[in-house]
């Protein structure tokens, strides 16, 4: 079990007109049934392999519009591709099945950009929603977990507070936090250090490769910050025409000879 | 490369009625009455839990019903007050003595009581609904929630249905017997206040000998009924209208307003096919008579 795969995407095919996302107010059996249309002009993403090992942490790069957070959103099951093949945990997933709900049952967790915490309860029962809804434990466990993953984001001081008291960066550390206590086995982030300062930056990167040794936990993470892959010893992949590239090192794209690597990695070879 | 589906394999008549089934799905009344088997079908999945689904349900009546609690009672008040005073004039122009009682049972507890009822909860809890959902599906709550395995069916429409649903009946109820009881009362007042020429027939003994005599068994059964009708069109309405907004700010006060006039809509029309049953007992006992 050492080498098996977290995630497999083989072929995916992503139009604009995914993009609306699952409707809950329809019955999921009803887009099985809808007739699509190929047209490879209006595609965003085609014919996009992935692979992610399990325990292995991925950076996900690439300039802005080229469906970075909908290749997320797409893993997470929120919007449904034109086609493509999933495997969640070596587990093919049909097309028909590939809902929130059903994905989230394989202990997938998503982290958003902007949090998207439920605005009217309060951080502690934030956290403890999903916990309480999945009855994981006795109440007094769930205290503890709660508290544990309050810590663990330092956001424990403000735990009776509304979503809409705290800032941006303390209710992406909530969201974080949120997801951290689900104990997810594949975790995907959207953009996890935009909107943190620099000393909370610092103290988020131990903590995510601290739930991939410990938990072995395989995570996916979208981000502009480049050298926070550098960080993380990862491979970062990009998104770029339509395609994902090989994951690769942060040194073999500085020092690559390749068009995206130019476009994102000039600065940071003046830098360095 | 075109794959063959399940449902092509099928007769004739297996693809019909896929197509039938299809059809109806594809329908915006069809996916809300799918709406409102979903919900109650949550209520049995494996995260139920009977303390917090019964203080979600509390929380809901209250909010949908406690709260709309005194604009209903001026309501009640003053429309029984009408009702009694039309009809106390009326009777004594056309001469029809004994038609107090009956008038009163068609007109409040059977028609405008429950539909009066229904639009005032579509008008202010329907519309608070729909607001609250669109919001969080516009803050991508809601999505968050699916992404924690958290069912939105389950966590925002189940609770909405059933307590809106109960709350409608109690309200119903109590908008009859104010309608009734405290119409009585405000008619005294009006005619001690303007002189005596109503007075004097008027009395509560009267009055509700009269209405309970007029009662039949079809209007205790429509009584329990009609409210639980309204209240499920209600709510399934406005969960169904704010879950349908794509992401798109605009789409909420569009949603809110198809909300309420939708709701209008079917109640009136979900009012007319109840009627039927009043219809159809008129004819039998005619039939008797003859």
């Amino acid at each position: 079990m050492q080498n098996a795969t977290a995630l497999r995407i083989e072929d995916l095919h992503l139009s604009y007109k995914d993009l609306i996302g699952e409707r809950f107010s329809k019955p999921k059996t009803l887009s099985f049934f809808e007739k699509q249309m190929h047209s490879p002009e209006k595609e965003l993403l085609s014919g996009a392999n992935l692979t992610l090992n399990s325990g292995e942490t991925l950076c996900i790069g690439g300039p802005s519009g080229t469906g970075k957070t909908a290749l997320l959103r797409v893993i997470a099951g929120l919007n449904r591709p034109l086609s493509g093949k999933f495997y969640y945990f070596g587990e093919y997933i049909p097309p028909e099945r590939h809902t929130a709900l059903e994905i989230a049952k394989r202990q997938v967790g998503l982290v958003f950009q902007n949090g998207a915490l439920i605005s009217n309860l309060r951080i502690k029962d934030n956290i403890a929603l999903p916990l309480h809804y999945h009855k994981r434990g006795t109440p007094k466990e769930i205290e503890d977990k709660v508290n544990m993953a309050m810590d663990l984001m330092r956001v424990r001081a403000h735990a009776n507070m509304f979503p809409h008291q705290l800032s941006v960066g303390m209710q992406k550390r909530v969201a974080i936090a949120r997801s951290w206590a689900m104990d997810p086995k594949l975790l995907l982030m959207d953009e996890p250090t935009a909107g943190l300062d620099n000393y909370n930056r610092r103290n988020l990167l131990p903590l995510i490769d601290n739930m991939r040794i410990l938990f072995r936990t395989s995570i996916i993470i979208i981000t502009h910050d480049l050298l926070m892959a550098k960080e993380l010893g990862c491979n970062i992949c990009f998104l770029y025409k339509g395609q994902i590239t090989e994951p690769r090192t942060f040194d073999y794209w500085l020092n690559s000879d390749t068009e995206i690597a130019k476009v994102l990695f000039r600065d940071l070879h003046r830098n360095a | 490369m075109q794959e063959v589906r399940n449902w092509q394999k099928l007769t004739i008549f297996g693809k019909a009625f896929h197509r039938f089934g299809l059809f109806l799905m594809k329908r915006t009344v069809g996916q809300q009455v799918a709406l409102f088997f979903r919900a109650y079908a949550s209520l049995f999945n494996r995260s139920r839990s009977f303390k917090a689904d019964t203080k979600n349900i509390i929380a809901q009546a209250f909010f949908t019903g406690v709260e709309i609690f005194p604009i209903l009672f001026i309501v009640a008040t003053l429309f029984g007050a009408v009702v009694i005073m039309e009809v106390l004039t009326m009777m004594g122009k056309m001469g029809f003595d004994d038609v107090m009682g009956s008038l009163m049972v068609v007109v409040v507890i059977r028609e405008l009581g429950p539909i009066l009822t229904a639009f005032l909860i579509a008008g202010r809890s329907g519309s608070s609904l729909t607001t609250y959902i669109g919001s969080m599906v516009i803050n991508s709550e809601v999505d968050a929630l699916a992404t924690m395995g958290v069912s939105p069916i389950r966590y925002l429409v189940m609770p909405g249905l059933i307590g809106g649903t109960i709350s409608t009946f109690v309200m119903t109820i109590l908008f009859s017997a104010i309608a009734i009881g405290c119409g009585f009362l405000a008619t005294q007042a009006f005619s001690f206040l303007i002189g005596d020429f109503i007075h004097a027939k008027l009395t509560w003994s009267y009055l509700s000998s009269e209405i309970l005599d007029a009662m039949s068994l079809t209007d205790f059964v429509l009584i329990i009924v009609k409210p639980l009708v309204f209240g499920s069109i209600i709510t399934t309405n406005a969960c169904y209208q704010a879950l349908n907004i794509p992401h798109d700010i605009r789409q909420v006060p569009k949603a809110t307003s198809r909300s309420v006039i939708k709701s209008f809509l079917y109640i009136v029309i979900a009012d007319v096919f109840m009627s039927i049953f009043y219809f159809l007992d008129y004819m039998n006992e005619l039939s008797k008579i003859i």
